[in-house]
């Protein structure tokens, strides 16, 4: 019987949800970007 | 606001509620439900994040790419272009996880951080191979050449896909005592299945949102000139 | 003119080319002996070590010296602006891809055999009787290395930081007909059969004709602007 490695388990399920938060994050802001920029374009 | 209007929007959000919903149920299958596991205690959990994340990155992103990089070459769709890129995009970021929750899994399992066996160093050569791809569309200005120039690339780097599994496999596991540790699930016990294959299907639909909404965002890119 | 003659035909360009400045061929030899040097210095004083070692330390030569000669390939068309010359080339520009490969193969042979009779001297390897074996292997692995290098060059011909994005681009695509050839060779020069190592003489063998085929379907697509 191994021990239990809890701190392990939050340490990577904590990059998954910092690393794919991350990413569509990214994909959020760089979406309102280019809405801020499109509704500057056409008044 | 902004344009959020129309069927495509609505069925895009519809979509990421979803995956939320999935993802929320893997997590607690992953955590709770599923049981811990007899021979390594419960950092097997970690494997509900590794697994679906390069199940999902090999066989259907790094897929996608393939084909979506042959339909640009054949029909010059700038559609197939914006989905090679995307899927290479989220192919890259899975694998990224699938690697890094590899090697957290790895460290108390083996003692290593790192350890050169089959699936984490195919997964490592794929992430490489699809990285330069991107570093590729990085550098070329050209829109046009650079979906010309990456679709060929990201041919190559798919067909690869094949070649790699089956040398790296064989390195590792032929000529070598079989090895007691090896990666995935050590048991058959079903509520571990069905955790893993819950997981499996949200990975699945978080890839399907990430990928069109870069492939709306590309496409829009392309429009405004940005 | 028949797409034999017109592969034909780029492939004489660059060995006449290179017969006569034999610029591309010096610098490749000339960095062979260097890495056997490194290698002596690193490995020499374990001669067990180094033995083991031969295998992978020649194909790094191999590989190292591949990176450089491929690097270069189209380089004499973008210095002296003939690849619009490529481009406006009549019928089907797959053969160029040929003949280029054909090229950048025939060199790679050349300073393969001759980096590996370097080895054989220098480190006092006897490999006479593996030379049959160590052709085959060497010839299926080159033609990995040349099939996508050439392409790959093509593509990074007209790119930013080329030098980096080449190599990059090219070794991870590599790794499965660097394990083979590596695998392949260790077996060759321990002596055994090479039908111990079918599996990786397959492998190398679907591997180019897969690389081949595929480089010929797109590299048209490359030539257009």
């Amino acid at each position: 019987m191994s021990a239990d490695y809890w701190g392990f388990v939050a340490a990577a399920y904590g990059l998954a949800v910092v690393v794919l938060g991350g990413y569509w994050r990214a994909l959020v802001r760089r979406e309102r970007r280019l809405d801020s920029l499109a509704q500057r374009r056409t008044p | 606001m902004g344009c959020h209007v129309g069927a495509p929007h609505v069925m895009s959000r519809a979509l990421g509620w979803l995956a939320v919903l999935v993802l929320g149920a893997g997590l607690v299958m992953g955590l709770g439900v599923a049981p811990r596991e007899v021979i390594q205690g419960n950092v097997q959990r970690i494997m509900y994040l590794h697994v679906p994340a390069v199940i999902v990155a090999q066989y259907v992103a790094f897929a996608i790419v393939f084909m979506a990089s042959i339909v640009y070459l054949w029909r010059r769709s700038e559609t197939a272009d914006a989905v090679a890129h995307a899927s290479a995009e989220v192919g890259v970021v899975f694998m990224g996880v699938a690697i890094a929750t590899g090697a957290i899994w790895g460290k108390p399992t083996w003692g290593t951080w790192w350890t050169w066996d089959a699936r984490l160093t195919s997964a490592a050569v794929l992430f490489v191979m699809f990285l330069g791809y991107l570093l590729l569309r990085g550098m070329i200005e050209d829109r046009e050449r650079a979906a010309r120039y990456s679709a060929v690339v990201g041919i190559f780097a798919s067909l690869n896909v094949v070649f790699v599994h089956f040398s790296v496999y064989w390195w590792r596991t032929l000529h070598q005592p079989p090895s007691l540790l090896r990666p995935g699930p050590a048991t058959v016990s079903p509520s571990i299945r069905w955790a893993l294959l819950v997981n499996i299907v949200a990975f699945a639909l978080l890839y399907v949102y990430l990928v069109t909404k870069r492939v709306r965002l590309l496409r829009r890119e392309a429009e405004l000139g940005a | 003119m028949t797409y034999a003659r017109r592969a034909w035909i780029v492939l004489w360009k660059d060995v006449v080319t290179e017969r006569r400045s034999k610029e591309t061929l010096n610098a490749l030899v000339f960095f062979s002996l260097l890495l056997l040097f490194i290698f002596q210095f690193t490995l020499g004083d374990d001669r067990e070590r180094l033995v083991a070692a031969l295998p992978g330390l020649l194909w790094l030569g191999f590989v190292l010296s591949g990176l450089v000669g491929l690097g270069r390939t189209f380089l004499t068309e973008r210095e002296n602006d003939c690849w619009d010359g490529l481009l406006l080339a009549p019928g089907d520009k797959s053969a160029i891809y040929l003949g280029k490969v054909a090229g950048n193969l025939a060199l790679m042979l050349v300073v393969e055999a001759i980096l590996l009779a370097l080895f054989a001297l220098f480190f006092n390897v006897d490999i006479g009787r593996a030379v049959p074996a160590l052709s085959l292997v060497l010839l299926l692995g080159t033609v990995g290395f040349a099939a996508v290098g050439t392409l790959f060059a093509a593509i990074t011909a007209h790119v930013r930081a080329r030098e980096l994005l080449f190599p990059v681009l090219l070794l991870p695509v590599e790794v499965p007909v660097l394990l083979a050839s590596v695998k392949a060779t260790e077996a060759a020069l321990a002596g055994e059969p090479l039908s111990a190592v079918a599996h990786w003489l397959k492998l190398l063998v679907a591997a180019d004709v897969v690389y081949l085929v595929a480089g010929l379907l797109t590299f048209d697509a490359l030539l257009e602007g």
